[in-house]
């Protein structure tokens, strides 16, 4: 597994203040009656892995869809690199969308330095940055190779070389472990993290909790277009309440910070298994010393802190998890 | 928008057809067509003559004047031809006073006599030789007709039914046959000739009618000439009662030309046009929906629209369709130019007074902008009905009613044109901007005014103008709305201007 990387130092700054790469207020998208986006905001920065949370329907894809201006919010502010966004941006966008595919009559290489050429580099550039792509992705042999006769796993890195082409400053990637085999998961993990060390803004939307665990310095949580919570994963899991797995006497259900006490299991010797549910801003070394300070025999003290998935499910609700399983 | 983001698309669009092998066959077809046609036509043309046996039992004479009367048609039909050729690449210098260099007639038996008594076809192509240029091709002399053949001696000498048996035979027997032991026609004229009439035919085939009018012209001559000598004509007084004959002066027009066959030959090449520019239009309209139905059902759109706008997307689409129409019309005409200034001959004779309206600088802009903009106004519609589908058979149904409005209309107006006919529905047809550039490119040949020409210019321009709104709105926000079949209330909702 990749080591999550340390936030760099922030190099952009613009009047003596941190210049965000992406910064969004008070974004809100309607369609119709129906409410995408409420009164959303966040701001992500260069080398910063950014992780935006939420089941399907969440608000997620109309948010990139509105950082990348393919559609217009109804209210509220979008800037990407200081102004608002519109396609001179492009250049420096890498994008994944959930959906993917490629011109099935096109080779590897083409339809990369296409893309490469959309987003405004040369062609030469783009197909010379393209092939070290192909060839770090251990695809330069197919590089002539039309899409439709690759795999499904060499399109997906085709794909993916097709966001990294042009070398972007911000990376955007909707769902982007979504349908992708193992290997090519990890090959991502190790993309998102080279871009970060590059001193680019990833901005990845998932709801598999895992990848954001490993990957994400901060992330957004949305249910039904509103942010409910934003932070370090450190702080999502301070959200709740760790729980504590004990083999102790009853008395240890009456200590103070104790706020539910379950006995799991009786033992010999007027012990029992506990699981201790502590009370908001209580942890499991304030309850271990009140039990030592009480004198209580502990044959087991073991602290068990709240996930992501906890987190998420805990502000979310179980329904967002869907597919999770799948994922 | 930037131009560069427009030629991009444009470009690929271009390269996604041009790989297509449908787009070179149906590129190739017309070079290739216009390239075997006349080989094709040489080769199905049926050079060998039509064999002919003669029984005569009646003393041989009448079959004596068929056979006279058969070399007569040739030798005229050889005149004819003559004639033509040097007309065509005046050659009257040659031998001015020769019946082939007077070209205001009807031959007449004399002129055929003039011709063989100064040495027939032979000895005119080689006064004609002295005086032509090496770059003048040379004279193709037309294959004979007939060839009368005597009657092998059972058939001779046969009667009844071994006679319509063994005629039967012959003409029935193979191609791959042996000649002698086939016949086109067995012709008997009975030993009861002339009192007995009656003449018999045995044919493979439906006798030409030129032939059995001949046999029947000839015979009856004879007849007549018997009865004229016995009520008291002499041999002499009786032919020339039966040579007396109008000569017939005819004026022609030179090769191609002609008031109903210029009309004609000049229309040829706008009326191809209309049609070029209807069948480019069907194919490329194909191909690009079904570039813009992969794009949208392998989720293309939304990695090309976070590069571009929906706008540069629709017009690169546009640009791409036009190159590829443009590239067919080129590539068609420069097939048909190729054919007019590489061949001589009848090909030559038509394309070249065809090429004719479309030569001068008014109205290469008059083809161009028409056949640009109209490839263009109709090419947006595919595009939108592109931007609406998930798949082909959902295209299909967007498309069909869309193809019969065009094509229909344009079927009669080509048909109206060819009769000559400029009547109220090409007059209308030339208004109504989804079909006036067929209508202006069709009617080139047969005359429209400059003013007609530049009001339905303006016309068309606006046309484009809010079909370029309209539908880049429609475009624009059908684009991603994947799964939705919308109705004709969404319709009309997309073509609202509002934020997306």
């Amino acid at each position: 597994m990749p080591e999550p990387i340390p936030v760099p130092e922030m190099t952009k700054r613009c009047g003596g203040f941190q210049m965000s790469v992406l910064a969004v207020r008070g974004l809100t998208k309607r369609f119709g009656d129906v409410l995408a986006v409420d009164d959303l905001g966040f701001a992500v920065q260069p080398g910063e892995i950014f992780g935006f949370l939420g089941g399907n329907g969440a608000g997620k894809t109309t948010t990139l869809r509105m950082v990348l201006d393919i559609i217009r919010p109804t209210s509220g502010a979008i800037e990407v690199f200081g102004r608002a966004p519109d396609r001179r941006n492009t250049g420096a966008i890498g994008f994944l969308p959930e959906e993917r595919g490629l011109y099935s009559n096109m080779s590897a290489i083409e339809v990369i330095a296409y893309f490469g050429q959309l987003k405004r580099m040369t062609a030469a550039d783009a197909r010379a940055h393209g092939m070290e792509l192909l060839t770090r992705f251990d695809l330069a042999g197919r590089a002539k190779a039309k899409i439709s006769e690759l795999s499904k796993g060499m399109a997906q890195k085709v794909q993916l070389a097709t966001a990294l082409v042009n070398r972007p400053q911000l990376l955007i990637l909707d769902e982007p472990f979504s349908g992708l085999d193992p290997v090519n998961q990890g090959l991502l993990e190790e993309e998102i993290l080279r871009a970060a060390r590059g001193g680019a803004a990833v901005v990845f939307s998932t709801h598999v909790m895992q990848h954001a665990e490993r990957l994400c310095q901060r992330l957004l949580l949305l249910r039904k277009g509103r942010k409910r919570f934003e932070g370090t994963p450190d702080e999502a899991r301070a959200q709740l309440p760790s729980t504590i797995d004990a083999m102790a006497p009853p008395a240890i259900a009456e200590l103070d910070g104790v706020a539910r006490a379950t006995e799991r299991r009786k033992l010999e010797n007027g012990l029992s298994e506990w699981t201790l549910d502590l009370a908001p801003g209580v942890s499991a070394g304030d309850v271990l010393q009140r039990a030592s300070a009480r004198g209580l025999p502990l044959r087991r003290f073991e602290e068990r802190r709240a996930t992501l998935h906890d987190v998420f499910v805990h502000l979310v609700g179980p329904d967002a998890l869907e597919g999770e399983s799948r994922a | 928008m930037t131009l560069r983001n427009i030629f991009l698309v444009a470009r690929r669009e271009f390269a996604q057809v041009v790989a297509l092998k449908s787009f070179w066959l149906t590129l190739l077809l017309i070079p290739v067509a216009l390239a075997i046609g006349p080989l094709l036509g040489d080769s199905l043309d049926d050079e060998e003559p039509t064999r002919v046996v003669v029984i005569d039992r009646a003393g041989g004479s009448a079959a004596a004047a068929l056979a006279a009367r058969f070399a007569f048609e040739q030798d005229r039909h050889a005149l004819q031809a003559l004639s033509r050729y040097v007309r065509r690449h005046k050659l009257e210098r040659a031998d001015p006073q020769a019946p082939w260099a007077k070209h205001d007639r009807w031959y007449t038996p004399a002129d055929v006599m003039a011709f063989r008594a100064a040495g027939g076809l032979d000895a005119a192509l080689a006064r004609i030789e002295r005086a032509k240029r090496a770059d003048i091709p040379e004279f193709d002399r037309p294959a004979a007709d007939y060839e009368i053949v005597a009657a092998s001696g059972t058939l001779a000498t046969a009667e009844g039914d071994a006679l319509a048996s063994q005629a039967r035979r012959l003409v029935q027997a193979s191609k791959e046959a042996p000649k002698a032991e086939r016949a086109d026609l067995v012709l008997l004229i009975g030993a009861g000739y002339p009192a007995d009439p009656t003449v018999r035919v045995w044919a493979g085939d439906q006798p030409r009618a030129s032939f059995v009018a001949g046999v029947q012209e000839v015979l009856t001559a004879d007849l007549r000439h018997r009865m004229l000598v016995d009520s008291g004509l002499s041999p002499r007084q009786a032919l020339a009662v039966q040579s007396a004959a109008p000569a017939i002066a005819v004026t022609t027009p030179p090769p191609g030309g002609g008031a109903r066959e210029a009309l004609l030959v000049r229309s040829i090449v706008p009326l191809a046009l209309a049609y070029i520019l209807m069948m480019g239009l069907m194919l490329s309209g194909s191909w690009m929906l079904q570039g813009a139905i992969e794009e949208r059902s392998k989720k293309l759109l939304e990695s090309v629209l976070a590069c571009i706008t929906p706008e540069e997307l629709m017009y690169g689409k546009l640009l791409g369709a036009l190159g590829i129409g443009l590239s067919m019309l080129t590539a068609w005409l420069g097939a048909a130019a190729v054919v007019a200034f590489a061949t001589q001959g009848a090909i030559a004779d038509v394309i070249r007074p065809a090429l004719a309206p479309v030569t001068s600088p008014g109205a290469i802009v008059t083809l161009i902008y028409f056949f640009a903009m109209g490839y263009i106004a109709i090419s947006i519609v595919f595009v939108a009905i592109g931007a609406l589908a998930d798949s082909m058979s959902e295209a299909q149904g967007y498309l069909m009613p869309v193809i019969l409005a065009i094509l229909l209309p344009v079927t009669f107006l080509i048909q109206a044109i060819l009769a000559g006919n400029s009547g109220p529905l090409v007059q209308v047809l030339t208004w109504v901007p989804i079909w006036t550039p067929f209508t202006v490119l069709a009617r080139l040949g047969t005359g429209i005014s400059a003013l007609e020409v530049i009001g339905a210019a303006v016309v068309l321009a606006a046309f484009v103008a809010l079909e370029m709104i309209l539908l880049a709105r429609l475009f624009r926000q059908s684009l991603l709305a994947q799964g939705q079949k919308p109705g004709l209330k969404v319709l009309i909702e997309r073509l609202r201007p509002v934020a997306n």
